[in-house]
């Protein structure tokens, strides 16, 4: 008899349908797997044989067939099992009465029969709804992930006995409860700007840069809290909707980092090391490709400690992220795009000693040190950052003050009131924030007065700045403008736009 | 071929691999610069067994075509050489007690005759000793011809201030051919095309270093003054000072904050009797020239207020110039930055400004 069972394989963050179908036959006992099975499926065999075992069910001792169709595509990884076990059941007559038709089965099998998780739990079942796919059987482990996908009857099983049981209506499973979605249920940041002290020049910036999507430098010497100001980040950005969440939710997913919650509720923050390399940033990978640190940012903030620290080769990878917003992956087994919207945070120092500036400690680089350390930093890079800030000094008598700064929580009050502006002004296109205008977004709502353009036309000459760099300035003018609650951008906004741009003048 | 007194100079300074000591010790054996040509031999037979710096014992014939090769050369490069015995070499530099013999230079030759001042500062020179140096230079050089090296820092401002004139004459510590740093190549065409390069050595030499000191006295020995933006207690440009007062040429310097390493040097000139220079103005009532007054546009309220703030005040961070000038952060750095692009201000590090 044959037995057809459904199941999901994985293709970058989409799930593709795979059917299992299974034959047994009489004959000389034998176990077939055909349809491009890769070694974990293959080795599948020997866990499917044991768990059926051990589950109290018969392997049956004939010749038995596999096939997983579509042919065509590779299938990887062990979220097989369950389907194949299942099907197993059906064409040798274990299952009677159970109806497997429409039903999607995921899971990993162990030995003893225990169904362990699967990752990108979320992205295949997103998939699966999308194919009309309504009822599924999951591993329990997964079930915190699932539990926020509403509209399916999903069931989630411990062991492949349990699953028996259901199937055939002994011990029906309860399905899962629809979960709703609470933002930042999950933050365990104890970050708050009310914690940052001083740093008015770099508490502005950060503000600036979120309210209008900018990328940010934060340059300062060793030690003056760069770091602490970028963690911060996440707290002031806008609450995640449930849209964003689940699609975060479903690249940390498929590369194997949800934390316990099951979905992502607060803004990611990725600090990859800088001895990361360009597949570690960018994504890829062998035959699985894995999304890399860019698209575990999305939505949230790539904070990158001592820029110039960094491979060159890596950096530049960034830039067309940097500008699309998505990277595409190109590998043997395929082409695959990842989301990569993300907030770019630098830090660095502003020489090789870090005291260029300082008012306490002499710098002891030559200018042409620090002009090599700056080019270290290629110029198409430093561009994409509309906002270079330097971070103060922090005096002592600041260090110990119990005066409380602003907090993170009143600082987004401002920060959504100026995203509202941007929403407004957008509506209908695909831009969400100031920094993602284009060319014609910016001949349309970024007019400057004569006055205005007089005066970038004066910074533009005594900076030698790029014609990307002027479009940057005016960018974040429009920003400090909305921050403004100003429809027209001001003289005084284009000054302070072109004050956040040190690495001109300076480097 | 016959040879002139200045050509045989041009050989012994562009094709002979000697030190000044070495030449000069020639020049007084041979008696003239033309019988040391004819007769190299037996002059230079002492320094030869000495083995000082390099043997040079080529027959009359090479170096006849070693000097050629020279003339040749500077021909279609389009440089001259400036002998002691050319009219135009300036007296100004005869009177110091080691002139070079030959100045090799590249570009406007007739800047040689004008009057000449020169700008020097060391190489690490705080952002708004750059910005006033620039101004200074500028003013001065309707006037003068300003003299710097070429090196980073200081004299980078001063070769900004008057690159727009061009009444600039840089002196290298290098042949023509080389550039120290090298990462002037660009500014050096630029000095070139706009003004004067000039340099004591044969065209390949590589700096050494002894030739930063050696330059230093020609930068003193062709100015009636010398004005020290930056010098730390034993920076270099303090030679330059130092040549200046032993030729009795005046020394100015700009006044730095107490403490501030590389302006102690500065204030110790200062201190020694150097004339005490904040604006171009100070430069020119020295010399007894006439300078037209410069009017000053008038500003907004805002900006007004902030430059009187930062007069007052000196340098300071933002967030202090913002509460005396009663104003948001934000505000006070959007009215600094108007400020600075009108070049009333200068950021330094760590977001300071000082007004200029």
């Amino acid at each position: 008899m044959i037995a057809k069972v459904i199941c999901y394989a994985l293709n970058g963050l989409e799930g593709v349908p795979v059917e299992v179908e299974t034959d047994v036959n009489k004959g000389v006992p034998a176990y077939e797997m055909v349809g491009l099975p890769d070694t974990a499926v293959k080795e599948s065999k020997e866990r499917v044989r044991s768990a059926l075992k051990n589950s109290g069910m018969l392997f049956p001792m004939n010749k038995i067939t596999v096939n997983f169709a579509p042919a065509d595509i590779k299938k990887e990884g062990a979220s097989f099992d369950l389907a194949i076990a299942v099907s197993l059941l059906k064409a040798s007559e274990q299952l009677v009465g159970a109806d497997v038709k429409d039903t999607v089965f995921l899971g990993e099998l162990a030995l003893n029969g225990d169904l362990r998780p699967v990752s990108g739990m979320l992205p295949i079942l997103i998939s699966a709804k999308g194919h009309g796919f309504t009822r599924f059987i999951i591993p329990a482990g997964n079930a915190k992930e699932a539990r926020f996908m509403g509209g399916a009857e999903i069931f989630p099983a411990k062991t492949l006995a349990e699953v028996v049981r259901h199937l055939v209506g002994i011990a029906p499973i309860s399905p899962l409860e629809t979960c709703k979605f609470t933002v930042n249920a999950n933050s365990k940041s104890s970050a708050d700007m009310k914690f940052v002290k001083g740093q008015p020049v770099a508490r502005r910036a950060i503000e600036i840069a979120v309210a209008g999507g900018h990328n940010v430098l934060l340059m300062g010497p060793p030690g003056t809290g760069k770091t602490m100001i970028a963690r911060c980040l996440p707290t002031v950005m806008p609450d995640l909707n449930f849209e964003e969440a689940l699609e975060i939710t479903k690249i940390h997913s498929v590369a194997g980092v949800l934390g316990e919650e099951g979905i992502v509720s607060v803004r990611p923050f990725r600090t990859p090391h800088h001895t990361a390399t360009t597949v570690s940033m960018c994504g890829g990978g062998n035959r699985v490709v894995h999304p890399g640190e860019i698209s575990l940012a999305h939505g949230g903030v790539l904070f990158l400690d001592e820029l110039p620290e960094y491979k060159r080769t890596t950096l530049e990878a960034l830039r067309q992220p940097l500008e699309d917003g998505v990277i595409t992956v190109s590998r043997a087994g395929g082409t695959f795009t990842f989301p990569a919207r993300f907030m770019l945070c630098a830090s660095m120092n502003p020489c090789p000693c870090g005291n260029y500036g300082s008012t306490d400690r002499t710098c002891s680089c030559t200018p042409a040190e620090i002009r090599r350390y700056r080019k270290k930093v290629s110029g198409p890079l430093l561009d994409r950052i509309d906002l270079q800030v330097e971070v103060d000094n922090v005096s002592y008598d600041e260090l110990t003050s119990t005066e409380t700064q602003e907090s993170s929580a009143s600082i987004k009050e401002r920060v959504n009131g100026a995203r509202r502006i941007q929403h407004h002004r957008f509506e209908g296109s695909n831009i969400n924030t100031n920094a993602e205008m284009g060319e014609r977004e910016l001949s349309e709502f970024c007019r400057l007065s004569a006055d205005g353009d007089k005066i970038l036309r004066s910074a533009f000459e005594r900076m030698a700045l790029s014609a990307r760099a002027r479009a940057r300035i005016v960018k974040v003018a429009r920003t400090i403008a909305d921050l403004d609650n100003s429809e027209e951008i001001l003289p005084k906004h284009v000054f302070e736009a072109v004050s956040y741009r040190i690495y001109d003048k300076i480097g | 071929m016959n040879v002139t007194e200045e050509q045989a100079l041009v050989w012994l300074c562009g094709c002979t691999p000697f030190d000044y000591r070495e030449r000069a010790h020639l020049l007084r054996a041979a008696k003239s610069p033309k019988a040391l040509f004819e007769d190299f031999e037996k002059f230079s037979s002492a320094l030869i067994k000495k083995g000082e710096s390099g043997v040079y014992n080529k027959q009359r014939g090479s170096r006849e075509t070693d000097l050629a090769r020279l003339l040749a050369d500077m021909e279609r490069k389009g440089r001259f050489a400036v002998t002691v015995c050319d009219a135009d070499y300036p007296e100004s530099l005869k009177a110091i007690p080691e002139p070079p013999f030959v100045l090799f230079g590249e570009g406007r030759r007739e800047l040689l005759k004008k009057r000449k001042f020169c700008i020097v500062g060391s190489r690490i020179t705080p952002a708004w000793a750059e910005k006033i140096g620039k101004q200074i230079s500028e003013e001065l050089s309707e006037r003068f011809a300003i003299v710097s090296g070429l090196a980073e820092g200081g004299d980078s401002a001063a070769i900004a201030g008057a690159l727009g004139s061009g009444n600039l004459i840089c002196v290298l510590p290098t042949g023509l051919d080389n550039c120290y740093p090298a990462s002037h190549a660009a500014l050096k065409e630029r000095v070139k095309k706009n003004g004067l390069l000039l340099s004591e050595y044969p065209m390949s030499e590589s700096a050494k270093k002894y030739s930063f000191h050696a330059r230093n006295r020609i930068l003193a020995g062709l100015s009636e003054g010398v004005l020290v933006l930056s010098a730390g207690l034993k920076s270099g440009t303090l030679i330059t000072a130092n040549a200046a007062l032993d030729y009795g040429r005046e020394v100015f310097a700009l006044p730095h904050n107490v403490g501030v390493a590389q302006g102690a040097g500065c204030n110790m000139l200062i201190q020694k009797g150097a004339g005490l220079v904040t604006s171009a103005e100070d430069i020119f009532w020295s010399f007894g020239i006439e300078s037209a007054p410069r009017e000053q546009a008038a500003l907004p309220p805002e900006e007004e207020k902030m430059l009187a703030v930062l007069r007052e005040n000196g340098e300071l961070h933002v967030a202090e110039l913002a509460e005396k000038a009663g104003m948001k952060i934000y505000e006070a750095a959007a009215v600094l930055s108007a400020l600075e692009l009108k070049n009333l201000a200068v950021k330094s590090g760590g977001n300071k400004y000082a007004a200029v």
